[in-house]
Formats: structure tokens, C-alpha cells, sequence
């Protein structure tokens, strides 16, 4: 059986229902709790083990450990070059690391604002050799 | 008519700005309709005005190999010709402000420089898709135009006469000629379609094959007038087959409400079918078009000759 | 065909050859050839129609320095180039293995009796500088035009380094596109950037007024280099760099890779992880089946229809992002497992959604092949027998459309597919209406299969431990992307990161299709037979590295400045 205009119901359907676009960012979009948003880095659990930096696909983390006894570390996330993939996450057996999904509106406009330095500043760290 | 009630019948109202900013609002309508019809939110209402006034700003690039004359001013005639045509016709629902017997076949071939400018300009540059484009839309419009005129012609017959303003006086004391002819109007309607190359008829200016058809290389100063050109001709098309079809149009709100319902059929036209191919335009207009047209042509000279009151 | 009997009829070819054969796994064979008996062989195995030409890898192989390069300039004495031809049939995998020397490696042509083998070979001659005897002449395929001459992406002397140290040889010339000066023909150029390419690609059509009488193809415009880059980096962070083969079907991609990496190390991941990776791949089949539509649908001018579909493609992006945490990049794969589980609550979410999404599958189906304007434009075009599809190895819809009965799913079901059965979809009329229908049917039967995976999900971890090391060894690894089937080679040498990864996608089995229909139809149809393979460039431009050291020819930012200077400087005189 050949129709013509066989979406017509379709259409004059849509003439009476709200369109279907959302005006983000004039409305507010609510993230499901898998979201991955920025990446968190809780300073009480790390362990120095590194396997977040070996592990990145996107070199996205910088580790650099200003006094271990002290616990004292540098964790440098480049927010630009993450790819949000959630790996370091599973790779971390301490568990200090998260992706909340609070933190997603990331857009700016200079580069500076997209290095994330959590723990000690990195001027305080010793060069690294490697 | 003192001479400066003309230069504003030409310039101001009902010609020139006025025929503009119609354009321009019947652009938005249709847009806005077509993008409910597919249940998107489409253009704020100052888009179409947006979008002539970017791309006046814009450089117009001449491309190598054409010639500059006629790249530049091909839109102008094709713009001039629209808002000429504009004067003829009842426009806002008001006396025209030109006639003369005949004016109907002056409007009709007014309405059809566009598309000859368009292929002219399609057929200057060398460009692959202009070229392709022109050769569409040239070969469209003589699948169309014959059908279209004689769908045209059916309320003219009937109103005994060429001049439009008497065709809209007479479709106003008599009853509604989409009862009396309404293959005419079918044939008119989607020939209207096809002259502004809406979809399905849009062929010649197919993006997933031919970029922007003739009008390819044209940006700036040169696509603004090709494309108000194209919004004036959809204003005085709708017009025309209201005043004609639709019990003619005796004031603005009737002129308001009977173009705005036809816009609404022509967006609603616009959003349920597939491109079809430029074979199939011309095969569907020469093989079904142009045969509905004679067909109701026919009807009506038997009616008229024997008598039948209409 | 079952596993037994295709593996009895290849013993039993490979006594009347004459050669050594072995089989490394239970539905693989494979067999030494040489240059002298290559082309009697691939003749013989498709002349019996045992099987079709799925993908040909070549690796470059230094047995002493493993997947490190040898020293500056020293190249090792047992250095050889080997080229696999792997052929398919129903689960079984026949690879016929040739050994080329270092120096002035060459192989003969086998398109002379294959013609869709010669987009893979000529992906050889560019990216390893074998050369192809009996190739017909071309420009490039896949490198850029301006990629110096003798210098060699895939071979493993190829370094950044290298590159920056080569000195450049100029490049071939383009090739020159023959134009015919008769009056009313000419080169009609679809790409590289066009509005029907929805990712860049570039053909010469030559048309007669509205006839097409040739078509010429270029790839490559998005090359990133992946097989390449996925020797330099970790087994763990390929995962996700397979995955960007493509932004379409890209948890099939991770989905392959990691499969293919848990059989060479020999652990699998546990069954409540294949169930889900499985859930995730029909759940990414109707998205990118969906996505397909609609772009169909534009090509053809219904952008109605186009809009329609997508948004209710919406719908399954947001259960994806639900389940997953993204829309696109669901990166749920981890080698040995899944990162997400699918719990009660988001098992229920994805059956509300699949109960909205449901009927409006079927009223697309009704309306694909019911409305008049449609079919007009779909119906008869671009046909494309049984026995070429079937001859040509082309993959997928496409050619489950061509009535082959086809589907790795259903043939050599893969991850938890065996525990999940597919009733594959085919259709007999081979135009382009019935690839749109295959699509559309198979959009309702992933519906169901995610039903059947929610409905039995098996118990169990979600994901074992997996080491950093890979022992040595190989894989071969099919999936059925939403697009066709797709191919891995994966080889590790012992090390951190792979010795060699091949992929051999969809879409580049599919350009066969392309090439032999194109020819003879109308300027506008063009558009919607390309679409019809649901091409996906950056599935065929994986494979290269370019990097590139400082050239002329290449204009900076000041250069760039300075030129657009002295034109409108010269303008305005």
C-alpha cells in the first residue's frame, strides 16, 4: 500500500506540542549521576602510587611528590586534555579519585584557567629528573 | 496622482519598503511554520532581517572567469523585477497601485526574471554546481510556468478579464473559486511551490548535491538581493492566489488571514516529502501538472459558453 | 556452514596446494604461501567461493628487537615485512601468510581477480612502501599529497623522530584527473568539503549532463595515525584510543580491541561484563542506526524525517548517558571487564525508553517503505546483485540488503551474543530501499535483544584484574559494528604496549559497493548510494601518523598574514 505525506499525522501532531529543543543555556540541564564531570583529587588518600598518571590516555595528570613522609604532593590535572574517560579512577586502588558529575560547565577562554593544581603549588616541587 | 504620492506608492507603501519588510515576515512565517511542523523552535522573528543585513555588510567576492558585469548586477534585475511585479497586485489587500489591461501576463512574466537571473548567473560562473544548478532550474521552469500561467488564467476567463484588480473585485462578489476550480488552485498553489524552488521542487539548489545551485559562488551584496528577491515573490505569490482563489481580497485583515492559511498549506507542502529528482519534476509537472491545468481550463470554457452561472 | 566443516574443506584445499599448514586456534588456519602460489591460491578460494577477502595485514617484523626499532641506521639481519590475507567464512578465519624480504619488498597484485582488494593493497604500497605489482596507477589513497615520497608511516623505523630527520624527497605529483573536453562533460567534485559529506572525502564524478559516467575517490583527509600511535603507548590507554576511531560505533571499537587483548593474554572477562558490553553495542546499533535515517533522509531531501529521527535518537542517548556516564564516548569498557554496572533502576529506565522509542521504530518502517515520495527516491536505485555483494566481501546492512546471509553475530557470535541469539535480518531486493529497510528492522530487533540482555542478565563481577604486561602472541577478532562487519589484528610481542594493531573498518570494505554502482545513474542519486554503505570517514582514515617537520609550502600564521595582505593590497590599487 503506497502512501503520499505519510507523516502528516506527525506533523500537524506537532503543530499542538511543545517543540521539542531545550533552550540550553537558558534552561538548566540536570546531568545523570554517571555523568563524568571534573576530576577530584582527595589529598587524605593518595598514596603516591602514580598508576593515574601511567594509566592516562591523554597525559592529562601531572604527579609531582614535594615530600613523601609529609604526604606532601602536587597533582597537576589539565582539565583541556582530559578526555573524560574515567580510567584514573578505576586505576587508583586508594580510591582518592572522583568525577563527579557537579563540576561540568568547563568552558572558558584562556588556557591558564584549564590547569587544575591541586595538593602544594608546583614551584614548590624539586625539578624532575625524569 | 501628484508626483510625490507616486514616488511613495513606488518607494515607501504599497511598493519598495513596504514589499520589503513583507518578504521578510513571510520568510520568518514560513521558516517559523516549517520548523513547528518538525517540532523544532526555529528563527526569532528578526532572523530574516539579520540575515540581509549580514550578508550586505559581507564582501562580495566576484569569482575569476566571470563575467563582472552581469555577476553584479543579475540580482539587481532579478530584485528590481520582484518589486516591480509588487504593483500590480492588490497588495495588503488595497487597490494595486498600476494597472492596466493586461497587467496579469506583465506580473506573470515579472514573477519569472528571477529564475531566468538565477540561471543566467548559475550559467556566468564556471563553477561545477552553478552549472548544474542553472541547467535545473531553467529546465524546472519550463515545467512549471505553463501550468502555473494556466492555472492563473482559469479566474481570468471567468472574471473576463487580464487586469488582476478586476479579477480581485470580481472574485469578491462571487463564490470562492478554490470551490469552482480546485485543480486551478492545486496547480497554482504547488506552482508557486515550484517557482520559489521550496521543497520537494528543490532540485536546482539541492545542498547534498550541488552545494547552493547557481547561486554557489554568490555571497555578499549579490545572494542578500537573490534571496529578498525570492522572499518578495513568495509575498506577491500568496497575494496573487488569494486574490484570485480565495474570494479576493478586499482589506488588509482578509488580505492577513487568507495568505497566512495558504502559507500554513505550503509550509505543511514543504515538510512531507522528499526531494524528488529534476526528471521527476519535470515528468510530475508536464505528465500531471500541465494535464490538470487544461483539464480544469477545458471544464470552465464549457460551463462558461453554455451558461452555467459560476 | 558450521565451524567443522569449513575447517575440513580448508585442510583438505590446503593438501591440493601443497603447503605447510597450522592452526593457532580452534576456528583458524593458517597457511604459508609464497609469491609464486599466492595468486593460484587466492583464484582457487574464490573461484570454490569458500570465503571472501576480509582485510590484508602486513606487519613489519624484526624478531630480535621485538616491538622496539633497531638501532640508527642498522637494520637487523633477520628484518622481514609479512603480509597476512585473511579470508573469511561463517566462523571460520584462513589467513594465508607471505614473507617479503626487507629490501625491495614486493608482492603481486591480487585485483586482478579481487578488485575490491585493491583499496587494501594500495593502503600497503602507501603505508609500508611494499610495492604492489600490477596495481593500476593512481595518486594517493590515504596519505596527504604532500607526505614526502620514500618515507613510510607504518614501518617500524619510522619514528617522530625520523620524520623530522628525513630529508625530504619531493612528493609524487597529484594525480591528474583525466577531463574530458567534449562539450557537455565534465568533472562534477563532491568533496572534501561538501554538504552532503558529513566528514570530509573527496570523488570525481564525470558526468554526462545528469548521468554519471566515472567515479574516482580519495580518502585520507582525516588521517590521525591510530594503528601507528597505538604501538607507541600502553595496552590499557589504546582502549581508549580505539574507541576515537570513530565517534559513531565507538564502543564497538574498544569493545574489539579489548577482546582481542584478553584472548592473546587468555582471560576473559566475566559473563555480567560480556552481557553488558553486548547491551552497550545494540544500544549503540540503534543510535547509530537511528543517526543513519536521518542523514538518509536529508540526502534525500525529507528533512522532516530527518528531524524526527533524531530527536527520538535522543532518547537512547540519554539512556546511554544514564547507564554510562556519556553520550558519545561511553569509555565502558576496561581490558578484563566493564566500569559500570547496569543496576535495577537503569535497567527499568532503558525499558521506559525503548517502550517511547518502539512505536516510533515502527512508524519509520511504515514510512520507509510505504510513502510514495520516499520510494521514489529509494526504490531500484543503485542495485547491487547477491552474487557481487557476496564476491566483493562487502560488509553489513549492505550486505544483508544484497540477500548474503551474513551477520558475525549469527555466523561466529563473539562475547555473550552466544547466549543472546540475533535473528538476522535480510532482504531480497538489493536497492537502496531494501538497505533502508534491513536498517530499520534492525533497529526493532536490537530492541529486542536489549530487552533479552536486561530480561537475563547474568550475575556475577562486573570486571578481573588485568596485568600490564601482554604475553606474546596474536588475535583475530571480528565484531558486526552498526556499519558491517569489523576486523582487529592484534599482536603483542611481550611488552607494555602492542606490536601491531590492524583494523580493518566497515566502511572500507564497503567503497567495493560504491565503485561498481555508482557509474550510469543520475548526478542526484549519488549522494544517497554513498550514504547508502552509511560511510564513516574517520573509520577509513585511522591509520596514519601525520606529523610532520618543517617544510616549505606550508604557510604560518605570519605567512598567512602577510599573503592576505599583499592580495587586498594589490585589490585595492
Amino acid at each position: 500500500m503506497m502512501h503520499i505525506g505519510s507523516m502528516t499525522g506527525d506533523i500537524l501532531a506537532s503543530f499542538f506540542r511543545k517543540v521539542f529543543t531545550e533552550r540550553y543555556p537558558y534552561t538548566a540541564r540536570t546531568v545523570p549521576e554517571r555523568a563524568r564531570g571534573k576530576l577530584a583529587w582527595d589529598a587524605a588518600k593518595c598514596d603516591a602510587c602514580r598508576f593515574c598518571v601511567r594509566d592516562c590516555p591523554a597525559h592529562a595528570i601531572e604527579f609531582r611528590v614535594i615530600d613523601k613522609a609529609a604526604k606532601k604532593y602536587s597533582f597537576i590535572y589539565h582539565e583541556d586534555r582530559c578526555i573524560y574517560c574515567g580510567q584514573c579512577v578505576v586505576s587508583c586502588p586508594e580510591g582518592a579519585l572522583s568525577m563527579p558529575n557537579k563540576d561540568w560547565h568547563l568552558a572558558s577562554t584562556s588556557r591558564e584557567s584549564f590547569v587544575v593544581t591541586y595538593g602544594e603549588k608546583a614551584e614548590n616541587a624539586p625539578s624532575k629528573g625524569d | 496622482m501628484s508626483t510625490f504620492l507616486i514616488i511613495v506608492t513606488y518607494l515607501i507603501f504599497p511598493g519598495g519598503l513596504f514589499v520589503v519588510a513583507g518578504g521578510l515576515v513571510y520568510e520568518y512565517a514560513d521558516r517559523k511554520l516549517v520548523a513547528r511542523f518538525q517540532n523544532r523552535v526555529g528563527p526569532r522573528w528578526f532572523q530574516p532581517l539579520a540575515d540581509f543585513v549580514k550578508l550586505l555588510v559581507k564582501e562580495e567576492i566576484v569569482p575569476a572567469g566571470v563575467n563582472a558585469g552581469l555577476f553584479v548586477w543579475l540580482p539587481v534585475a532579478a530584485l528590481a523585477a520582484a518589486l516591480a511585479a509588487a504593483l500590480y497586485v492588490p497588495m495588503a489587500g488595497l487597490r494595486p497601485s498600476w494597472s492596466f489591461n493586461g497587467d496579469l501576463i506583465a506580473t506573470v512574466y515579472l514573477l519569472m526574471m528571477m529564475t531566468l537571473c538565477i540561471g543566467v548567473a548559475g550559467a556566468n560562473t564556471s563553477d561545477r554546481f552553478s552549472l548544474v544548478g542553472a541547467v535545473r532550474a531553467l529546465t524546472q521552469l519550463f515545467a512549471y510556468e505553463a501550468p502555473f500561467l494556466l492555472a492563473l488564467l482559469g479566474p481570468a476567463i471567468l472574471a473576463g478579464s487580464w487586469r488582476i484588480s478586476e479579477i480581485n473585485g470580481y472574485a469578491q462578489g462571487h463564490l470562492w473559486m478554490i470551490v469552482t476550480q480546485p485543480l486551478g488552485f492545486l496547480v497554482a498553489l504547488v506552482g508557486l511551490m515550484g517557482k520559489l524552488e521550496l521543497p520537494p521542487f528543490d532540485a536546482p539548489e539541492a545542498e547534498t548535491e550541488i552545494v547552493s545551485g547557481a547561486l554557489t559562488e554568490y555571497s555578499g551584496r549579490g545572494l542578500a538581493f537573490f534571496r529578498l528577491g525570492r522572499d518578495i515573490e513568495l509575498f506577491i505569490g500568496l497575494t496573487l492566489i488569494s486574490a484570485f482563489y480565495l474570494g479576493g481580497l478586499a482589506n488588509p485583515l482578509q488580505f492577513l488571514v487568507k495568505t497566512l492559511v495558504l502559507l500554513l498549506v505550503t509550509a505543511g507542502l514543504q515538510s512531507l516529502f522528499a526531494r524528488l529528482r529534476i526528471d521527476q519534476t519535470v515528468g510530475l509537472w508536464w505528465r500531471i501538472g500541465a494535464l490538470l491545468a487544461l483539464v480544469q481550463l477545458l471544464i470552465l470554457v464549457i460551463l462558461k459558453t453554455s451558461g452555467v452561472p459560476l | 556452514m558450521s565451524l567443522v566443516t569449513s575447517m575440513e574443506s580448508i585442510s583438505e584445499l590446503a593438501k591440493s596446494w601443497d603447503t605447510h599448514a597450522v592452526s593457532p586456534a580452534e576456528n583458524r588456519y593458517d597457511i604459508v604461501v609464497t609469491r609464486g602460489n599466492l595468486l593460484t591460491i587466492v583464484a582457487e578460494l574464490l573461484r570454490t567461493r569458500w570465503g571472501f577477502l576480509t582485510a590484508i595485514t602486513a606487519r613489519d617484523v624484526s624478531t630480535a628487537s621485538g616491538s622496539a626499532p633497531g638501532k640508527e641506521g642498522e637494520i637487523p639481519a633477520d628484518r622481514h615485512f609479512e603480509i597476512y590475507y585473511h579470508f573469511c567464512r561463517g566462523p571460520a578465519v584462513l589467513t594465508l601468510r607471505l614473507s617479503l624480504p626487507h629490501e625491495k619488498p614486493s608482492v603481486p597484485s591480487i585485483c586482478g581477480i579481487l578488485p575490491s582488494a585493491s583499496i587494501q593493497e594500495r593502503e600497503l604500497a602507501e603505508t609500508f612502501g611494499i610495492e604492489v605489482e600490477g596495481l593500476p596507477k593512481a595518486g594517493r589513497l590515504f596519505l596527504s599529497d604532500d607526505w614526502p615520497a620514500g618515507l613510510y608511516p607504518l614501518r617500524k623505523d619510522t619514528t617522530p623522530q625520523s620524520i623530522r630527520d628525513f630529508t625530504a624527497v619531493a612528493p609524487p605529483p597529484p594525480a591528474t584527473v583525466e577531463n574530458d573536453a567534449t562539450p557537455g562533460k565534465f568533472t562534477v567534485p563532491i568533496g572534501p568539503q561538501h554538504p552532503a559529506l558529513k566528514e570530509p572525502a573527496h570523488f570525481e564524478l564525470n558526468v554526462d549532463g545528469e548521468i554519471v559516467t566515472g567515479v574516482s575517490l580519495r580518502l585520507g583527509y582525516v588521517h590521525r595515525g591510530i594503528e601507528k600511535a597505538a604501538e607507541g603507548r600502553p595496552w590499557v590507554q589504546n582502549l581508549y584510543l580505539m574507541e576515537r576511531v570513530c565517534g559513531i560505533c565507538s564502543h564497538i571499537h574498544s569493545m574489539a580491541y579489548a577482546l582481542g587483548v584478553e584472548t592473546v593474554a587468555g582471560i576473559a572477562a566475566p559473563p555480567r561484563a560480556q552481557a553488558i558490553r553486548v547491551l552497550i553495542a545494540e544500544m549503540e546499533r540503534i543510535h547509530s542506526h537511528l543517526l543513519w535515517l536521518g542523514v538518509a533522509a536529508h540526502e534525500a531531501g525529507f528533512d522532516t524525517l530527518f528531524m524526527y529521527t533524531w530527536r527520538d535518537r535522543e532518547t537512547i542517548m540519554d539512556l546511554l548517558e544514564q547507564v554510562t556516564g556519556n553520550r558519545v564516548n561511553y569509555s565502558v569498557n576496561l581490558l578484563g571487564g566493564v566500569k559500570y554496572d547496569v543496576d535495577p533502576s537503569r535497567a527499568d529506565a532503558i525499558r521506559r525508553g525503548l517502550d517511547r522509542l518502539e512505536p516510533r521504530i515502527n512508524h519509520y518502517l511504515g514510512i520507509v517503505t510505504t510513502d510514495e515520495s520516499f520510494l521514489r527516491r529509494t526504490r531500484g536505485i543503485g542495485v547491487f546483485s547477491t552474487d557481487q555483494a557476496d564476491f566483493l566481501g562487502v560488509v553489513g546492512p549492505t550486505l544483508r540488503a544484497s540477500n548474503v546471509h551474513r551477520d558475525v553475530r549469527v555466523d561466529a557470535p563473539y562475547s555473550a551474543y552466544r547466549d543472546f541469539p540475533v535473528t538476522p535480518v535480510y532482504d531480497d531486493a538489493c536497492d537502496l530501499a531494501a538497505r533502508v529497510t534491513v536498517r530499520v528492522k534492525e533497529l526493532q530487533e536490537s530492541c529486542r535483544l536489549v530487552r533479552a540482555v536486561l530480561d537475563a542478565l547474568p550475575p556475577g563481577d562486573r570486571a578481573v584484574d588485568f596485568p600490564r604486561r601482554v604475553p606474546e602472541g596474536e588475535a583475530i577478532i571480528r565484531v558486526e559494528a552498526p556499519r558491517g562487519e569489523l576486523f582487529y589484528y592484534v599482536r603483542s610481542a611481550g611488552g607494555i604496549s602492542p606490536d601491531r594493531v590492524k583494523i580493518r573498518t566497515p566502511s572500507l570494505a564497503n567503497w567495493a559497493y560504491v565503485m561498481s554502482v555508482a557509474v550510469g545513474h543520475k548526478l542526484a542519486d549519488i549522494p544517497m548510494i554513498v550514504v547508502g554503505i552509511d560511510p564513516c570517514f574517520s573509520c577509513n582514515d585511522r591509520t596514519f601518523l601525520i606529523r610532520q617537520g618543517d617544510r616549505k609550502g606550508i604557510l604560518g600564521w605570519d605567512d598567512l598574514r602577510r599573503y592576505a595582505m599583499q592580495r587586498y593590497g594589490r585589490r585595492a590599487e
